[in-house]
């Protein structure tokens, strides 16, 4: 046949967008409710007043800050928002009207590819999954937060959500929202049990139904490496470079993950996925608070949300399925005029204050990272976010991982799923498995 | 073969005098000519403009000035980093902001350009300084110089075809030449996610990333390089020829006399090219996931216990994509085969049925070597095509499944080209893909010229004229 320049562009042109820098599935593009993070029952009580900061964060006082044009990318879904938002802070900062502002679609996930590829042409102030913050800050893409700025990020958000913005010990952006996780939505008709996995697959095959997980992503399958006690982090320095890996993912723990993630692909009722939309005839899956209405359709009067259930191991002892928890942070580029870096931290800190994320979470659900705005009323009642806070307190805020994992996550969950490592592999071939994996990981950081 | 090289040798040898005669000429011009020759070498177009072709004088001295002007004031500040690609990346100022130094990319692209453009104003330095020598010759001979107007026509005229493709030639060298020539070049730094101009730089690393392609060890890529161009020749195969001869099978058959409903069986046939591979694709894509239609089914009716698993069983995948291809490939087969078949003299068949010749004999013996001679370029097309047929990969399976036995996010039905594509956008990993364009074009180039040399249509010009 003969092959289609057209067709192959418009493949590239979709492809693209779902490939760049979307990491392990983080689903960074998509929206999401908000989350209660359950360790933050105690108000900071520290809520300056977040939209009138305006120092550049150096101590120098500016005076004229100068005019030009400040180019925001946002998810398309909250465009409208941003920029009646931005309006907002102009008229209430006259002294900065000089600046004017055009917001952009560009989700999440794209944002950082976008930026990566001309970082002189990208936007001045961008929104970007958490994971994505390492390779911004070694590309040069971040502008470090510093100062009473820097106080701002650590004081008004959730710990998780401050110690995201991190790299190394510099802040690199400011948190906007703290949802990202994943939890159990199941079919009540279904599942009787959802506090153990291994019930949950009986009823799933018993009910010839589909139990999505998709252990192929590295964000999903670490439940169960975290859950047994294996640890993944990377050290960063502060200019974003990966200085170092601890991994114990090849020990006797990580055995008795790797055998509950094999033995789950070998039942029936697994299907390796984490979308409701994509799914068939689901019984249950571990998914995200962006799927929640896509659950409510589709479980209609047995809508069910619960913590991750808990599973037996191959040693006889019961371990909580763990995981990720993860956040989305603003973040400004470098700049090489101070008065349009002042006004860029400025509105960067009023876009990400208690007033603004509270509406963003009534405009499109986004559940906030500022502690004052968690302890909103309509934030605390929500059946998926009372599960995700639930879950979140099982969950290790997720760090910095470099692009290269998610792809060895995906190689190591693949081979699961064909068969090439399966439950008559032998406990050395498992641990050998999980060793080149450990190997492969250090050798990232450098 | 012998004739070959020793035709090869003489085309370098008549290169090497042909350079020769340039500078024995270069140096006889200047001694024999006059003092506005000589002047002419520096001061380019000034003997033109003495002797009165102001057009030509003017256009060879406006070229030198700009030619000065550019190395002033934008070539040579790009060219004198060229061997280290910058020493001074970006940093940052006591108020926070940021100064831009040395960009890597830009430096490496500008000094390219100069670098031709310098061997560009070299060549037009030959041309001024043959047309003084022109110019005099043609003053002594008693002849008299052309006009402005002359030269003008003469570009509508005898030299219309410069006029013609001075358009596409530029862009062809802008679009084109510059940017393969950079991706060569990009082969031999270290650009990657950790040297990403502007704010990091990258340098020279030499043959480093070539090493690395072809290095067994535990961090080389040598294996998933020879597994991913193992599948990605067998694909190429089995996309090309399976199709080849199943479409030319459907064509007989659908050809045969007896046959009823002849346009029907064809118009079901090309309903898969009137969709879009774009949609049938993913659509199959989603069909026989884990997941999917067919394997619920399958279940539903109880004639599987556990799903097949079509994309992610590494041989079952590439079986899958194989056939799929069969799907939409047939057609497209049939229809070129379809009007070659009908052009095949009958009496070449009626003299073999005479002869008691039977089916597959006259299909081995006419139709075969008939169809083999007419289609043979097209073949090679479509052959070197599959090698980089980037749709029917990507949008079945994206490469996968992967493994750990597999690195840089190479899965077991990636193609090289599908692979590279990954290592580009994912992964940022410049030095690595741009060896792997190189190795593609290698691939591609050597299999063409080798199969080319084979087809009965270029050994055999005549055959069935």
């Amino acid at each position: 046949m003969k092959k289609k320049v057209l067709a192959t562009l418009l493949a590239t042109a979709m492809v693209a967008g779902c490939l760049v820098g979307c990491g392990g599935g983080s689903d960074s593009g998509s929206g999401s409710a908000p989350a209660t993070d359950s360790g933050s029952s105690a108000d900071s009580g520290s809520s300056a007043d977040s939209g009138s900061a305006a120092d550049s964060g150096s101590g120098s006082e500016i005076t004229d800050y100068g005019s030009g044009t400040i180019t925001i990318w946002v998810a398309e879904n909250t465009v409208e928002f941003t920029k009646s938002k931005a309006d907002e802070f102009f008229a209430a900062h006259p002294d900065m009207a000089g600046y004017s502002v055009t917001v952009e679609p560009v989700g999440e996930g794209d944002a950082a590819g976008n930026m990566l590829t001309d970082v002189e042409g990208g936007a001045d102030i961008f929104g970007f999954a958490q994971d994505q913050i390492t390779r911004l800050v070694s590309a040069g893409a971040l502008s470090p937060i510093v100062g009473d700025n820097a106080t701002f990020v650590s004081t008004q958000n959730d710990a998780g959500a401050a110690s995201a913005a991190l790299v190394g010990d510099v802040a690199y952006a400011y948190p906007m929202t703290s949802d990202n996780g994943y939890f159990l939505y199941y079919d009540k008709s279904v599942v009787t049990d959802p506090t153990s996995l291994e019930k949950i697959v009986a009823d799933c095959e018993a009910a010839g139904k589909n139990f999505y997980f998709e252990i192929n992503s590295g964000w999903y399958q670490t439940a169960f490496f975290f859950a047994t006690g294996c640890t993944l982090t990377y050290d960063t320095d502060s200019n974003g470079n990966f200085t170092g890996c601890n991994v114990d993912y090849a020990s006797d723990k990580g055995v008795v993950a790797f055998k509950e993630i094999i033995e789950l692909a070998s039942s029936s009722a697994f299907q390796n996925g984490s979308s409701i939309s994509a799914g068939s005839n689901i019984g249950a899956i571990v998914d995200g608070t962006w799927d929640a209405d896509a659950a409510k359709d589709i479980f209609g009067d047995n809508y069910g949300c619960a913590k991750l259930p808990s599973f037996t191991g191959s040693d006889g002892n019961s371990y909580q399925l763990s995981g990720f928890g993860g956040f989305k942070l603003l973040g400004i580029k470098p700049q090489v005029d101070p008065g349009k870096l002042a006004v860029c931290h400025a509105l960067a800190q009023y876009l990400t204050g208690t007033e603004v994320q509270l509406a963003r979470y009534q405009a499109v659900s986004w559940g906030p990272s500022n502690l004052t705005a968690q302890q909103d009323s309509a934030v605390q009642a929500d059946e998926a976010l009372s599960a995700l806070a639930e879950q979140l307190a099982y969950t290790i805020p997720q760090g910095n991982y470099p692009g290269e994992y998610w792809d060895l996550a995906t190689a190591l969950g693949d081979d699961v799923i064909s068969g090439t490592i399966s439950t008559s592999t032998s406990d050395d071939d498992l641990m050998s498995a999980l060793q080149k994996f450990q190997d492969t990981c250090m050798s990232y950081a450098k | 073969m012998a004739n070959d090289a020793k035709s090869g040798k003489s085309k370098v040898g008549q290169f090497f005098s042909g350079v020769g005669y340039d500078f024995k000429e270069i140096g006889l011009t200047f001694t024999q000519g006059d003092w506005k020759t000589k002047v002419s070498y520096l001061i380019m177009g000034f003997g033109p403009i003495m002797r009165k072709q102001f057009l030509r004088g003017i256009a060879f001295l406006a070229i030198e000035v700009l030619f000065i002007l550019y190395m002033v004031g934008f070539g040579w500040g790009y060219l004198k980093d060229i061997g280290t690609l910058g020493t001074v990346a970006r940093v940052m100022n006591a108020d926070g902001t940021f100064s831009y130094n040395d960009n890597s990319f830009l430096i490496l692209l500008y000094s390219l350009l100069t670098i031709i453009l310098i061997f560009m104003f070299l060549f037009i330095w030959r041309m001024n300084v043959r047309e003084n020598r022109n110019e005099e010759q043609l003053l002594a001979a008693g002849k008299s110089l052309g006009t402005i107007r002359g030269d003008l026509h003469s570009l509508l005229d005898s030299h219309f075809d410069k006029t013609l493709l001075a358009l596409p030639v530029l862009g062809v060298f802008v679009f084109t030449v510059l940017p393969i020539i950079f991706m060569i070049f990009i082969a031999f730094t270290d650009y990657d996610a950790n040297h990403q101009p502007p704010t990091n730089l990258f340098g020279w690393v030499g043959l480093e990333n070539f090493k690395n392609l072809f290095s067994f060890g535990t961090t080389g890529l040598g294996s998933t390089f020879l597994t991913v161009l193992a599948w990605t020749l067998i694909w190429a195969f089995f996309a090309t020829f399976l199709t080849y001869f199943c479409g030319m099978g459907v064509a007989i058959l659908i050809n045969k006399k007896g046959i009823k409903f002849k346009k029907l069986w064809r118009t079901i046939l090309v309903m898969t090219i009137a969709v879009p591979q774009f949609v049938s694709l993913l659509y199959l894509n989603k069909m026989f996931a884990n997941d999917g239609l067919v394997n619920t089914y399958l279940m539903k009716w109880g004639w599987i216990s556990n799903t097949i698993p079509f994309w992610s069983n590494p041989i079952l995948a590439r079986v899958m994509i194989i056939v799929i291809n069969l799907w939409i490939g047939i057609p497209y087969t049939m229809l070129i085969t379809t009007g070659l078949l009908m052009n095949i003299p009958e009496d070449l068949y009626e003299s073999a049925r005479i002869d008691g010749a039977t089916g597959f004999q006259m299909f081995r013996s006419i139709t075969l070597p008939y169809m083999l001679f007419v289609t043979g370029p097209f073949l090679l097309t479509q052959f070197t095509g599959n090698l980089n047929n980037f749709n029917v990969i990507y949008l079945l399976t994206q490469g996968g499944p992967h493994s750990m036995e597999l690195s840089n996010n190479a899965g077991y039905t990636d193609l090289l080209v599908t692979w590279l594509y990954k290592m580009t956008i994912n992964d940022s990993n410049y030095r690595m893909t741009a060896v792997l364009g190189i190795m593609i074009f290698v691939v591609t180039a050597v299999i063409s010229l080798v199969v080319y040399g084979m087809l009965p249509s270029v050994r055999d010009e005549e055959g069935f004229q």
